[in-house]
């Protein structure tokens, strides 16, 4: 799956976004997510959720004020069941595939998404340059 | 009517399991049945969000689902369910509590108060000038401690309309207006607290009605800062802090929480009487502290380590 991931990202990640390793696929459990400070500032900024083979990146940044940190402790950014992404801030419910708010203080908006790719070897690798590209992977 | 604070918050929560675990690291204790409380016995309670002995939730899905208020005596409760049989549903509860539901749609309790009369020191500090605090010979901070919540201090909602959440609250509850943020909305006392505020209105948007947080007083800033940084070495991660805020006076720390609001320490509120007079002041992040302060990890200005021949 990670050849599928890697050919099916590779057309729209831009070349001159820097992509950086996360981890390996076989490091994510399945339906459950985890953040990772890519920038090394000293705090999680970008989480990837993973459903299945899928693989969702982004910001770890609520759209109701825009500088607040989704989750109440380190990767915890879903629900009890694993079907929402959720802020513990104010309790704003996101979708997984789109992170579209569906419920909460800034519902209609989304979390801004980071481009992501997986590589043949498993290596999930996200393009932290790009605040606002956006892309799924595969 | 003498109202004197909020005893107890009742939540319907979806994870059980972790929100137990934060309120126990939070520094609450466990007294059973869901039930966690600070010193003086004001607490928190958690429930399934199916729970059927909880009132009916918001639409909005908030997980507070009850504010019990603690009252002085059974004439105030009395003189409560009067007022409010005036125009809606007052329920007496078998434990000798009421219940009614304010013009919000939020469900109160009303009850002759459960806290208990602390005897505990403040935080005490020395400065120049004045006489020491502290005494001789008296350490002020120790490496390791994991000081107790005291006391339920205040909630804070999120409301459709805070004006009319302000004149339900003074009308029909006696509570005080102490300070204001335009546009935004009140903090309030209740008459038998001199506390500068129990609760708080933020004006939203209607589906946003719920809680924004809640709080517990601590003994002094350094509780507020050593609870904290306690939390933080738990994994859970700030939201707001540690600062000091401008109405109120109050040190604060927030932090996230399974709860899906943010849940505070905060220490050294300001206390008034009915000789105050209420400010009104700009909302926005000038005006809602005074300083703010950021976690940083340990660290220590050090030079290289001296020389093998020194």
């Amino acid at each position: 799956m990670g050849t599928d991931g890697a050919s099916t990202r590779s057309g729209s990640v831009n070349s001159m976004h820097r992509m950086i390793k996360l981890c390996h696929l076989d490091d994510l459990p399945e339906q459950n997510a985890r953040g990772f400070d890519p920038s090394r500032e000293g705090q999680d900024t970008v989480f990837v959720v993973r459903q299945g083979n899928h693989i969702y990146a982004y910001k770890d940044l609520c759209p109701h004020y825009g500088d607040t940190a989704l989750p109440w402790r380190k990767d915890e950014y879903l629900d009890p069941w694993g079907g929402t992404i959720v802020c513990a801030a104010h309790g704003a419910h996101f979708e997984i595939a789109t992170g579209l708010c569906i419920d909460g203080p800034c519902m209609g908006e989304s979390l801004p998404k980071v481009p992501v790719q997986i590589m043949d070897n498993g290596d999930i690798l996200v393009a932290i340059d790009e605040p606002h590209g956006g892309g799924e992977s595969p | 009517m003498n109202i004197i604070g909020p005893d107890t918050l009742i939540f319907g929560v979806d994870d059980i399991d972790s929100c137990t675990q934060y309120l126990l690291d939070y520094g609450l204790e466990s007294v059973g049945n869901g039930r966690f409380e600070a010193l003086d016995g004001t607490g928190v309670e958690v429930k399934a969000k199916d729970d059927t002995s909880l009132p009916a939730p918001l639409e909005t899905g908030s997980t507070l689902r009850k504010t019990i208020y603690g009252v002085a005596d059974q004439a105030t409760l009395d003189a409560i369910a009067e007022e409010l049989k005036k125009d809606r549903e007052v329920k007496q509860l078998d434990d000798g509590s009421i219940e009614a539901v304010d013009d919000m749609g939020f469900a109160l309790g009303f009850q002759v108060t459960v806290r208990k009369t602390l005897n505990l020191p403040a935080e005490t500090i020395n400065a120049p000038g004045a006489d020491n605090q502290r005494g001789l010979n008296v350490i002020g901070v120790e490496k390791e401690a994991s000081p107790k919540p005291r006391s339920l201090s205040h909630v804070v909602y999120f409301v459709p309309d805070f004006a009319k959440a302000e004149a339900f609250y003074a009308e029909r509850l006696g509570f005080i207006t102490t300070d204001r943020f335009h546009g935004v909305g009140p903090f309030m006392r209740p008459a038998g607290t001199q506390d500068h505020h129990t609760v708080f209105f933020i004006q939203t948007p209607p589906h946003m009605q719920g809680i924004e947080h809640f709080t517990f007083h601590m003994g002094g800033p350094t509780e507020v800062v050593h609870a904290g940084t306690n939390m933080v070495n738990k994994g859970y991660q700030s939201f707001w802090g540690p600062g000091r805020h401008l109405l109120g006076s109050n040190w604060f720390w927030y932090f996230k929480s399974p709860f899906g609001c943010n849940v505070e320490y905060d220490a050294d509120m300001d206390l008034h009487n009915d000789d105050w007079t209420a400010r009104a002041i700009a909302p926005g992040a000038d005006n809602s502290q005074a300083f703010l302060l950021q976690f940083r990890e340990k660290w220590a200005p050090m030079g290289p380590p001296p020389a093998a021949d020194q």
